[in-house]
């Protein structure tokens, strides 16, 4: 149950102060205020962030029977109005308000955010956005933090250099970031115990005899529904999988190497190293995400973050399902104060052009009053 | 003397019948208390326990809210109304009977989706092909949630459902369902499997105490007195 605040005089004027603060870094970058409403379509979350967002989403109905939230995130409406609004990109939008979650605590916090939308330079981009979150931190009135970044670029890369059986990359890229779960597939790859059961009745069929043979499979089954999907997309997926002549099982060596690679974990520059190491073999692959990533130490080191307060952590994902690349977050005493990174897939998602880029950072306002009372 | 405890006990169907069975098996009586329209019912012998018919999900919800001392009902629903049984509800005795498995099932033409691990790819690629979450249809929201974000599925979407969950797919309002099963004759007749792993819950009648509801010593007395009653008859 929340603790339903209330906020005083001198609660707010600290609160306006910080907001003010950091506001202030954003505006001062070109980015203009924006304020979505509290109330959304519960849909737009629905469908763009998956089970474990709605979970912690409060839904409600209005007397129409409309399906409505209080939206848990700004990103989302904000990235929307961009796209429905048809101005020109890129766009530089910032927002400080109240944000609402079931989780513990009160059930909603005050978030200040900036978004950098459809800048193609990703490289410059993630860097303007990372360089912005440090201002806004110190303009907030904290200047000790220790930062994590990652990237979920650098593994991407990695498993599309590696020998992986394709329908295999993707449960690879989409998992990570799950401990646990993450070790028990590649494990279960390696056994080879994974692979598709109605295989064994296409093994040894040509190209040509494929098609016929999956579909008179679906039509054994009788008068059962599709539920959504197409024949085709039942068969495709067959297609691919009976083509894959390789065996499906993964190669205890690139289990062993992805397995090492997500246990780096370290000072930036050394982390970096390790990694080189490990990759080796797809060096060619691995040379530009990995590039980047030092561009992006290389900023920090200039805005004066101290070298041994940036960690490096290969499996940091965040639990928020569309970042694709980039992560970072700000850590205090106070717990997190902050965060942000790439998400290129959302403003497509929402109607914009494909390819369309997107980056941005929030802020825990109160959090990082709190972390200047225990600093 | 102190406020009686309360036992909530199916006020209807085939469970209400297996827990009369039960009782009468353990010698112990029930009475409908007259006038109370049968919501009410005294047990023979205890006269500190008040037994409150419900319905077997509503037995199930007041377990977890600490509205009734003692109930019986299916762990399904109990593990349900209360995610994380600690502190809530506490399963005193499993009774052998009210067996159904909460499980996944999908469409039988899905020929391609044999495990959880297939149907974290189909999600997936629903969603990227058809730019909305793949949609499960189901009256047991928090198994669903916990058991995928075990299996490592997030990309899907719960459509609540009141009844007849097993049509949903054919109906055209779910892709596929999480539902009770005992025998699988129902959903085969909707032409659904269930999945190799897809088995969420063995789940049968329990009779359990809520941890929620207020205890003082004469309650915990006269639950454990009727308690000891029941188990000694059957073991």
């Amino acid at each position: 149950m929340p603790a339903f605040p209330t906020y005083g005089p001198q609660e707010l004027d600290e609160l306006n102060k910080v907001a003010g603060a950091v506001l202030g870094v954003f505006a001062a970058r070109g980015y203009t205020r924006h304020e979505p409403a509290v109330l959304q379509p519960a849909q737009i979350f629905v469908d763009r962030s998956g089970e474990e967002i709605r979970r912690r989403t409060y839904e409600l109905n209005d007397p129409s029977g409309h399906e409505l939230c209080l939206r848990p995130d700004l990103t989302i409406p904000t990235c929307k109005w961009q796209v429905e609004s048809g101005n020109p990109y890129p766009a530089r939008l910032c927002y400080h308000g109240l944000a609402f979650r079931h989780e513990s605590g009160d059930g909603q916090f005050y978030q200040a955010g900036a978004e950098l939308l459809g800048l193609d330079d990703r490289g410059a981009g993630d860097i303007e956005i990372m360089a912005l979150a440090v201002e806004a931190v110190r303009a907030g009135g904290v200047d000790k933090f220790d930062m994590i970044v990652g990237d979920l670029g650098l593994f991407a890369t990695l498993v599309d250099a590696l020998d992986v059986p394709a329908q295999w990359r993707g449960r690879l890229k989409r998992h990570f970031w799950r401990t646990g779960y993450f070790e028990s597939l590649l494990a279960r790859m390696v056994a080879g115990g994974d692979a598709q059961r109605a295989i064994g009745a296409l093994r040894g069929l040509k190209l040509m005899e494929l098609k016929p043979a999956i579909e008179k499979l679906i039509d054994g089954e009788g008068e059962a529904p599709l539920g959504g999907r197409t024949r085709e997309e039942i068969i495709e997926r067959l297609m691919i999988q009976a083509c894959d002549t390789t065996a499906p099982r993964l190669d205890a060596d690139v289990a062993n190497m992805i397995t090492g690679f997500l246990k780096v974990s370290g000072p930036g520059e050394a982390a970096l190293e390790q990694i080189r190491e490990l990759t080796k073999p797809m060096a060619a692959d691995m040379v530009r995400p990995l590039a980047a990533m030092a561009d992006r130490f290389a900023a920090l080191k200039s805005l004066g973050v101290p070298p041994e307060r940036v960690r490096f952590v290969a499996h940091f994902g965040r639990a928020l399902e569309y970042y694709t690349g980039f992560v970072f977050e700000f850590w205090t005493r106070a717990g997190e104060v902050g965060g942000g990174g790439r998400y290129d897939t959302l403003l497509e998602s929402l109607g914009a052009p494909r390819g369309t880029t997107a980056v941005g950072c929030a802020i825990r306002t109160e959090r990082l009053i709190k972390a200047r009372a225990l600093a | 003397m102190s406020e009686p405890v309360t036992l909530a006990i199916p006020s209807k169907g085939r469970l209400k019948e297996q827990v009369d069975a039960y009782f009468a098996k353990a010698g112990v009586a029930l009475k409908q208390a007259a006038g109370a329209r049968g919501y009410r019912a005294t047990v023979e012998g205890h006269a500190d326990i008040d037994v409150m018919l419900l319905s077997s999900s509503e037995i199930a919800a007041a377990l977890a809210g600490g509205d009734a001392h003692l109930g019986v009902t299916g762990e399904d629903l109990i593990r349900e109304a209360a995610p994380v049984l600690e502190g809530r509800v506490a399963l005193l005795k499993p009774l052998g009977f009210g067996f159904a498995d909460v499980v996944v099932a999908v469409p039988r033409s899905w020929i391609d989706v044999s495990t959880m691990a297939d149907l974290d790819d189909i999600c997936a690629a629903y969603a990227h092909r058809h730019k909305k979450r793949l949609r499960i249809a189901t009256k047991y929201a928090q198994l669903t949630r916990a058991f995928f974000a075990h299996a490592g599925i997030s990309d899907y979407r719960i459509v609540p459902s009141a009844g007849a969950t097993e049509g949903a797919p054919t109906a055209g309002t779910a892709e596929a369902i999480v539902d009770i099963t005992t025998t699988g004759s129902t959903l085969k007749a909707n032409g659904l499997k269930v999945l190799d792993d897809g088995v969420i819950l063995k789940s049968q009648a329990q009779l359990a105490m809520s941890l929620a509801a207020e205890w003082d010593e004469a309650q915990r007395a006269a639950a454990a007195a009727l308690v000891e009653r029941l188990s000694a008859k059957i073991g």
